[in-house]
């Protein structure tokens, strides 16, 4: 990696580790190895949204061009959120790819995505089916983000309802993630869901 | 749905890559900052275009070289460093009092709210560039030029320039929000605008970011607009108007190159 990204990370790295919001735990960033390509960082849910309560792992790819080109980003922990990949962890963020400055830091990055969180943008998804039930049913949306944070990302909030659905489905021989993923798209029909899979 | 999804986000990445690609066969193909060149070496790309070879022509009477820069979107920005440092080197009293405008542009900007962390940086680098090109007596002019033009192709040194000019330019346009506001075309904010259209490195600039930069720095440019427009002659447009000019710069539609006068 070129000397200028590294020398930038590292002040940056710094810089995270002295903020306000390290103190408050709200943020947080960890190395992966030694060359300062690889970081973990992790947010916890913004209070007064479905992800409260829950601390949310990113992976951030540092890129030989960096900081004149974003880093790449991507939630480890899964989340039900219409800007985020339910699948893959792919987040839809416009500092992230034609919006990025060079004067943007992980810090500003970290918070972004947590005020994502707490501002979700339905009409520019990466997650169709999310975004589509965030608008059309918003009271099972909060509901299946409330329960994926507490299912992932350690959040208070359980779901019994929820949880004897997957059940079900388990007791069939699906794997819990995957009855997990098909009751939310299904809004836990577990009739339409279960159809869903063994049609 | 799923795979639907993953060949969504697959497509995203994949225009990402092809988009990376294409930038770097333009990078190891073009200098950030040429030699100068004879101005009638324009002929050869238009070649036989009767209006272009007109335009050339008339244009060569004003003009003797011209060094081009990469065209990477950030070539406005390059070709505006690079010409004006050329110009100051020449020119020790305004050398000296750019230097101290550049010197006082961070503290500036940190109250027009840019994050001083990051501005630092650039900052530091900036003003490292501008003293590296301290013109010393007229003997050494030529040293001096060199080293200006090994910065410049230095990519670290040079795109650090370009975000400080790019930071520049956005805190002007914050500065005089109201005014700029007529500029922009479309539901975009000032703040939008900048964020959207100034601060990201790679975005092409338009007479906002151009009038915004050269009235934040107090440098006059003339730039020659080489079209189709009608007639014979280049039309040729000063930043800000009325001004002296000491940047010369020939715009053909989505890119700069710097000019130097006869």
């Amino acid at each position: 990696m070129a000397n200028m990204a590294v020398s930038r990370i590292k002040r940056e790295f710094k810089e995270v580790m002295r903020s306000e919001e390290i103190v408050q735990c709200s943020i947080k960033i960890e190395l992966v190895n030694d060359s300062w390509t690889e970081l973990r960082g992790e947010i916890a849910g913004p209070p007064d949204t479905p992800y409260e309560g829950g601390k949310f792992v990113l992976e951030i790819k540092v890129p030989e061009t960096y900081p004149f080109n974003p880093p790449k980003v991507r939630f480890i922990t899964r989340i039900w959120h219409p800007n985020i990949s339910s699948v893959t962890g792919a987040i839809c963020l416009d500092i992230l790819k034609d919006n990025w400055a060079a004067a943007m830091t992980l810090r500003t990055v970290l918070l972004s995505l947590q005020a994502l969180l707490a501002a979700a943008e339905p009409d520019d998804p990466q997650d169709a089916v999310v975004a589509y039930q965030f608008k059309d049913k918003h009271d099972l949306f909060v509901l299946t983000a409330r329960h994926w944070t507490n299912a992932y990302a350690g959040g208070p909030t359980t779901f019994p309802d929820c949880d004897s659905k997957i059940q079900r489905l388990k007791d069939m021989g699906i794997d819990e993630h995957d009855a997990r993923a098909v009751l939310s798209k299904e809004n836990w029909n577990l009739e339409k869901a279960t159809e869903c899979l063994f049609s | 749905m799923e795979s639907i999804e993953n060949n969504d986000a697959n497509r995203d990445e994949l225009i990402i890559q092809q988009q990376r690609e294409i930038e770097k066969e333009i990078s190891d193909s073009t200098p950030l900052v040429s030699e100068q060149l004879p101005l009638t070496c324009l002929q050869a790309e238009y070649n036989g275009d009767e209006v272009f070879t007109d335009k050339i022509q008339e244009l060569s009477k004003k003009y003797k070289f011209i060094r081009r820069t990469r065209p990477d979107g950030n070539c406005f920005f390059r070709a505006f460093a690079y010409s004006y440092l050329e110009y100051l080197i020449a020119n020790n009293i305004a050398y000296q009092e750019f230097r101290e405008l550049a010197e006082a542009s961070k503290d500036k900007l940190v109250e027009l709210g840019f994050p001083s962390f990051t501005l630092e940086d650039f900052h530091e680098t900036f003003m490292d560039v501008i003293k590296r090109v301290c013109p010393i007596n007229s003997e050494t002019t030529e040293k001096v030029k060199n080293e200006l033009h090994t910065v410049f192709n230095d990519q670290g040194y040079s795109d650090y320039v370009v975000v400080y000019l790019r930071l520049i330019t956005s805190g002007k346009l914050q500065e005089d929000a109201e005014f700029y506001q007529h500029f922009i075309e479309g539901d975009f904010s000032i703040e939008e605008f900048r964020h959207q259209e100034v601060e990201p490195m790679y975005k092409e600039s338009d007479h906002i970011h151009i009038i915004a930069l050269c009235t934040a720095l107090g440098v006059g440019v003339r730039v020659e607009y080489l079209d189709r427009g009608e007639g014979d002659q280049v039309k040729a447009h000063d930043f800000p108007e009325g001004s002296d000019p000491k940047v010369y710069l020939i715009y053909r539609p989505g890119h700069y190159d710097i000019l130097y006068p006869k």
